[in-house]
């Protein structure tokens, strides 16, 4: 493993402050989604880190997307800055409004436009505003969103679940894909990450860098237990096929008492990010809107 | 032999700092991996002990008692399905809230980062839609509440232990106040409390002194005795039947045909928060001290029960001493055996002074190894500070620094004494006499001459009355003698 690496220390406190920075208080309008929409709720979902970390375990997968990250990303000195700076922004385009998520991926295009390089695997160019890059993360954000919560949070029916993948492309567009390149339903979605699967491949890069974040050095033996317990349902919620790539071992099926333990632990972090100071604040902002969304009838 | 303190209040203090750290990696090498988790456990400990007597009177509490008014109840939040209960109050949020309900009586010893963590857990639960209670109202008493009662206000006024409270007058016209549980509350904390590997993970992290399994099996009693409301009424029944007609202890008689597992109906009170009480002049304040510790060992010596929830939020105060107390969410029932080595722990160390007989009388109480290679002196000064307050007549103010040195005391693992006492299971709640009690007096800086009311309340002494309130109470004692109603609440039951 190489040295040397910034701790996971903050990641709790840092995130939690990014997150109640990001919702906003007065918003203008209901900006891309809206209270009464899908993506609110996965948002809100207690499976929502486990979504998160599958998501990054699957666009690491894609060499020119890792290699962007791995060569121009502040990751290994400041692991939890970046964590806390990509979920900032996932926040601010979810619960913002139109203006504020608009001024917010205009900030990270911005920043993409700097990050070109060649992938040293293989040799390939790489650009972080190709649509093609920019597509796949989405992809991973958006599929593990609904695999998250069909396995450890409150399941989408099959309507939902494709309103959804349909509601999320706006946020692709954001970023600048074409509109006609993003999946809009469950099928399609499925039907692209198949598509791009030739294209992946676990590098060194990917390797060194979800292994730190699957098991981050300097935790406690005991702490270390329960972040296996998040850890271990990102895994179990990851396609098989990812986890062959990354040579994880097959996990025996989730049974109901397993998946109850992996609830309780999501649970206790929970609890923990809401002691963080705006946080209780923020989620009841979000949650008096998406109640007087429900109660106006949209639902 | 292993020192097993079922020290709730150091758990909680650490089990906060163990949320808190959680996912907070530490670069420390871990050749020593057992010394350091002494050490973070031990500096768990000290953060409960630090200050742990001072009451927080504002600090916000995990569900406040039946009668406390929410500062804001947000409705606009409303749980409107039991899905939303089990959203707010599953996967283990109730439980680590019922775990600070425990200790919220050292809240003020928690460093501000757990009492945060802590308060914001419970500032998180919004109230029950008016809706939700009404079903709840329903299935519990087999009508809605506009039927049940003759009238039922929708909007709670307070929050309560696991549910909340609505105002509402019965058929045959008593104003009452109904306490209404969560719906699905019990299943989803006793599914909770069924992951005894993430409980038992929790609590190793900064509890390497305590048993571990005991501690547990003391939560889960607690808790699970807790939710069943129909426990609760009994008990305040009880105590409410055992001070029927005292001057000045009140206690609001339950309305048994409206109580259920999950709804339990009592007289409504009023009366003075403890917020306002602070601001009355002394002498206000030295009666209702002097009432509040008449009811705390009246009802341990006389009714052989203790409650275990001195928390200033219980109660409500009136004019000349006389306090209502409100929470029987948490009551002790003391067999004749248990009860025994804790009055001859007190008679030989204040009234005989006998130290060997105080020490055999620990010993018996399980508090001491026997033959423990310590000389009694010492154990008899590490221990006295506990009977501070009544080893000599006269008047005496408690304060917040008395308060805190018992309580530094209690938690102080590093005495010689510590390996070899222990606090056996039966008694674990008295040390809310130490830690709640004594507190509580002391931010009232409430004078009195404890030793005196004492002699009138210990059974082997039995004195003559020392205040104008013992001479009242002599009266209700004389009067209950004579109904033949003088016992502990076991000759009341059979």
């Amino acid at each position: 493993m190489s040295e040397p690496m910034g701790t996971v220390a903050g990641l709790v406190e840092r995130s939690a402050a990014a997150y109640a920075a990001a919702v906003p208080v007065t918003p203008q309008d209901d900006g891309f989604f809206g209270p009464g929409s899908v993506t609110w709720r996965v948002s809100m979902d207690l499976a929502a880190p486990v979504a998160g970390l599958r998501s990054l375990l699957i666009q690491a997968l894609h060499p020119l997307a890792m290699a962007g990250v791995d060569q121009h990303s502040d990751w290994r000195t400041d692991p939890v800055g970046r964590l806390a700076a990509t979920s900032a922004y996932e926040v601010t385009v979810t619960f913002g409004d139109r203006a504020g998520a608009t001024r917010a991926a205009q900030r990270v295009r911005a920043v993409h436009e700097y990050v070109r390089g060649v992938d040293t695997v293989t040799g390939q160019p790489y650009a972080a505003g190709d649509p093609v890059l920019l597509l796949w993360v989405h992809a991973a954000l958006v599929d593990s969103g609904l695999a998250a919560s069909a396995l450890f949070g409150t399941p989408l029916t099959a309507a939902d679940a494709d309103r959804y993948v349909a509601e999320m492309t706006i946020a692709a567009e954001l970023l600048g894909v074409p509109h006609e390149m993003i999946p809009d339903s469950v099928a399609a979605l499925e039907r692209y990450l198949a598509g791009l699967r030739p294209d992946l491949r676990r590098t060194p890069a990917a390797a060194e860098s979800m292994s730190y974040l699957l098991d981050p050095p300097g935790l406690d033996e005991d702490i270390a237990e329960l972040w296996r317990d998040i850890r271990d349902a990102a895994v179990l919620a990851l396609p098989g096929w990812a986890r062959q790539m990354y040579g994880y071992p097959e996990p025996p099926p989730l049974t109901a008492e397993r998946r109850t333990e992996i609830r309780q632990a999501l649970g206790v972090l929970d609890a923990v990010f809401l002691g963080e100071p705006g946080v209780l604040e923020a989620r009841q902002r979000i949650t008096a809107r998406m109640r007087s969304a429900s109660g106006t009838g949209k639902k | 032999m292993r020192a097993r303190r079922l020290a709730i209040a150091a758990v909680i203090g650490g089990l906060s700092v163990a949320a808190l750290t959680l996912l907070r990696g530490r670069r420390s090498a871990r050749p020593r991996a057992g010394r350091l988790r002494v050490e973070r456990g031990m500096a768990a400990v000290r953060l409960a002990a630090r200050g742990g007597a001072r009451y927080a009177t504002s600090a916000p509490r995990l569900f406040a008692s039946a009668g406390e008014h929410r500062e804001a109840l947000r409705n606009d939040l409303a749980l409107q399905t039991a899905e939303d209960v089990a959203a707010t109050l599953g996967t283990m949020k109730g439980v680590l809230m019922k775990l600070g309900q425990m200790a919220s009586y050292v809240d003020d010893g928690l460093s501000p980062a757990a009492r945060r963590t802590l308060s914001r857990l419970q500032d998180s639960v919004p109230p029950m839609s008016p809706e939700l209670a009404a079903q709840v109202i329903t299935e519990e008493l087999g009508q809605p509440p506009d039927r049940a009662f003759a009238t039922w206000d929708p909007e709670p006024i307070a929050a309560a232990s696991i549910g909340q409270v609505h105002r509402a007058i019965t058929r045959d016209g008593r104003a009452v106040a109904v306490k209404v549980q969560y719906p699905g509350i019990a299943e989803t904390i006793e599914a909770d409390l069924g992951n005894v590997g993430l409980l038992r993970r929790m609590l190793k992290i900064t509890a390497p002194m305590q048993d571990v399994d005991a501690l547990l099996a003391e939560l889960r009693e607690r808790v699970t005795e807790e939710l069943d409301y129909r426990r609760e009424a009994r008990n305040q029944q009880m105590f409410a039947r055992y001070y029927a007609g005292h001057p000045t202890i009140g206690v609001p008689g339950i309305v048994p045909e409206l109580s259920t597992r999950r709804v339990v109906t009592s007289e409504l009170a009023d009366g003075a928060r403890f917020a306002e009480l602070v601001t009355w002049p002394q002498a206000e304040r030295d009666l209702a001290a002097e009432t509040i510790y008449r009811f705390v060992f009246r009802s341990l010596y006389g009714a052989h029960s203790f409650n275990g929830d001195p928390h200033p939020g219980n109660y409500l105060f009136h004019r000349g001493g006389r306090v209502t107390f409100l929470d029987f969410g948490l009551v002790k029932h003391f067999t004749p055996d248990e009860l025994r080595p804790l009055v001859a722990m007190v008679k030989h160390l204040c009234v005989d002074n006998d130290p060997e007989g105080f020490r055999r009388a620990m010993e018996d109480a399980g508090f001491l190894m026997r033959g423990a290679p310590l000389p009694t002196d010492m154990i008899v000064e590490h221990m006295a500070v506990f009977y501070d307050t009544v080893r000599e007549r006269g008047p005496r103010t408690m304060t917040g620094a008395y308060a805190s040195s018992v309580t530094r005391r209690f938690f102080d693992f590093r005495s010689p004494l510590a390996a070899y006492v222990q606090i056996p299971r039966s008694y674990v709640i008295l040390q809310r006499i130490n830690l709640g009690l004594f507190a509580l007096l002391g931010e009232l800086s409430a004078t009195a001459d404890w030793r005196c009311i004492a002699e009138e309340i210990w059974p082997f002494v039995q004195g003559p009355p020392c205040t104008p309130m013992g001479a009242a109470e002599a009266g209700w004692r004389a009067s209950r003698t004579r109904a033949g109603n003088p016992g502990p609440f076991g000759s009341i039951i059979t």
